[in-house]
């Protein structure tokens, strides 16, 4: 019995341990710069206050930067999970020839980085005139081999029986894909769309590289920006990187479980 | 009535294609092509065959980029799978607390690497950050933890570990929660004590899962990128610059656009290699 009580409290010392950091930024977000950059610093401060999140909105690129990425992740996410969603009901759902090698060839595009592609990426949409844009953000993410295997997995496990129905009441493929399968999916397509959004929201490199008038920079750059322009204003910055991660914080406390699920069935990085 | 099969295919799987195709299969063969040229933003096109690679082998900025990347690799890879491990036999055990556990050890892997980066620059900050605030507390000496060369990539490896060590807790935990209760029932019948069930038991039938995240970390750690760019911006000296970073700043600082789809095709081999391996051993497992 002492043994477990012993577990117990190592555990919450842990989990304390992984807390901090986040505590750390939320704290330092209420202080003033005074408080801050200070030898012995408060652990919590006397005198919160909200000036850095006041500043962050009113003098800084902070809002736009924060549409800017809702207008991406959004896109993204819709056109992600309704083209994915559309192979996978070919791959899963229709029998023709070579369907096994169109599910391969769609799954070997997760062996290739995306990190090796951005020299090319940056010159193709120069070419295309879309450099610059959030088009030029949201266009390469659009086809998520993993959210394809995710549906394809889920779209298989669906009984046959409600398809022929639907099909001998002379429904086509379209409605049966809008009206029978997108339900019964249900599942895999919230996972699909969190993990999707999740990805775009937090994407960096690409935007970093696309993009480099201010005013259309997404907040995973803007934030990193931030370091160049505000230097030490530490309380600032901590200030913008909470709102940066509002929504994904929003995201987890509501879908926790189907986050969860989504990296235990596919073992995604991002 | 399923006349059309393979037409109603087609049409369903086109718009993935159509954007697979232009963004994903035509950028890599165009990285191919690039990497035979020299070509200068300024200047045109020139062929010049396989010099880029030769180049790059002889660049001791690329060296160094490749040798940091593969010190961030060999660094992270067992620190972020043990602690994920560790992580998952934590919350998998009958603790009260489990459940928050895992919760709060998932949660920084929701953030994005800059906000990552910008956390943990202020944590480390020499002066002012909490961590030498609390070394000096206890009587010990601050330490350089971004600005000294020897330091700055241990320290990104930990920012590192704090990030994803939640995403291979996942994977663990899944995996453990596949191993029946009877196999550890009869081994405790057995009389068998905690520390050989996890050596005997809870670690061989995990590995299939300990593959999968080996793998998966040793791929995300070659694209590193973020937590140097954020933290260090390639520094102190050059200490903490990865291939991703150098093949950035070549392609967009320096403008040598095929010197940089040379280094890019080199990564990209480096991942797919890593990737065969993959695939290799998990065909032999069936």
């Amino acid at each position: 019995m002492r043994r477990k009580h012993f577990g117990e409290i190592a555990l919450a010392l842990v989990v304390v341990i992984w807390l901090a950091p986040v505590l750390w930024l939320a704290v330092t977000s209420l202080k003033t710069e005074k408080d801050v950059i200070v030898d012995h610093p408060a652990i919590f401060t006397t005198l919160p206050t909200v000036a850095n999140y006041i500043y962050a909105f009113s003098r800084t690129g902070i809002a736009r930067w924060l549409l800017n990425s809702t207008i991406v992740s959004v896109v993204t996410t819709v056109l992600t999970v309704a083209i994915d969603a559309m192979i996978a009901f070919a791959i899963a759902r229709i029998r023709f020839r070579g369907s096994k090698a169109l599910f391969i060839f769609v799954l070997a595009g997760m062996m290739v980085p995306f990190e090796a592609l951005i020299i090319q990426l940056y010159l193709q949409f120069n070419a295309m005139g879309l450099i610059n844009s959030l088009a030029a953000v949201i266009l390469p993410r659009l086809a998520m081999p993993i959210g394809v295997f995710i549906l394809v997995q889920f779209f298989k496990g669906i009984p046959a029986a409600l398809e022929e129905a639907a099909y001998i009441d002379g429904a086509g493929r379209w409605r049966v894909f809008w009206s029978v399968i997108l339900p019964l999916g249900k599942a895999a397509i919230v996972t699909v769309t969190i993990l999707s959004f999740i990805n775009a929201w937090n994407d960096f490199l690409w935007p970093l590289v696309a993009v480099s008038d201010t005013a259309k920079y997404t907040i995973t750059v803007g934030i990193a920006n931030f370091q160049g322009t505000h230097g030490t204003e530490y309380s600032l910055i901590m200030a913008g990187a909470l709102v940066a991660s509002a929504p994904q914080i929003a995201l987890f406390l509501g879908f926790r479980d189907q986050i969860v699920k989504g990296i235990a069935m596919t073992g995604i990085k991002g | 009535m399923r006349h059309h099969n393979s037409r109603d295919a087609m049409l369903f799987s086109l718009p993935f294609l159509v954007v697979y195709a232009l963004f994903l299969v035509a950028p890599i063969f165009y990285g191919i092509y690039l990497s035979f040229f020299d070509w200068n933003v300024l200047s045109g096109k020139t062929f010049i065959g396989f010099r880029n690679f030769v180049d790059a082998f002889h660049d001791e900025k690329f060296l160094s980029s490749l040798l940091h990347t593969c010190q961030f690799v060999l660094l992270s890879t067992p620190a972020t799978i043990i602690v994920g491990f560790l992580m998952a036999l934590a919350v998998v055990a009958p603790f009260r607390m489990g459940k928050t556990a895992e919760t709060v050890f998932f949660l920084p892997y929701i953030f994005s690497i800059t906000v990552v980066g910008t956390l943990w620059s202020w944590i480390f900050q020499k002066n002012f950050g909490i961590l030498n605030q609390v070394l000096v507390a206890l009587g010990i000496p601050g330490v350089g933890w971004l600005t000294d060369p020897s330091v700055a990539m241990h320290s990104i490896v930990i920012a590192t570990v704090w990030w994803t060590a939640g995403f291979n807790m996942i994977l663990f935990s899944a995996g453990m929660k596949q191993i029946p209760e009877e196999v550890y029932e009869s081994a405790r019948l057995d009389g068998a004590g905690r520390l050989t069930i996890l050596t005997k038991i809870t670690i061989p039938l995990l590995r299939d899962t300990t593959i999968l995240v080996l793998i998966l970390q040793i791929i995300a750690s070659f694209k590193v990128f973020g937590q140097s760019y954020v933290m260090t911006g390639g520094g102190p000296y050059g200490s903490t610059r990865v291939l991703v970073q150098y093949i950035y700043e070549t392609g967009f600082s320096y403008f040598k656009m095929g010197y940089a789809s040379a280094m890019s095709v080199i990564l990209f081999l480096i991942i797919l290699v890593i990737s065969v391996v993959q695939f290799a051993v998990a065909r032999d497992e069936k």
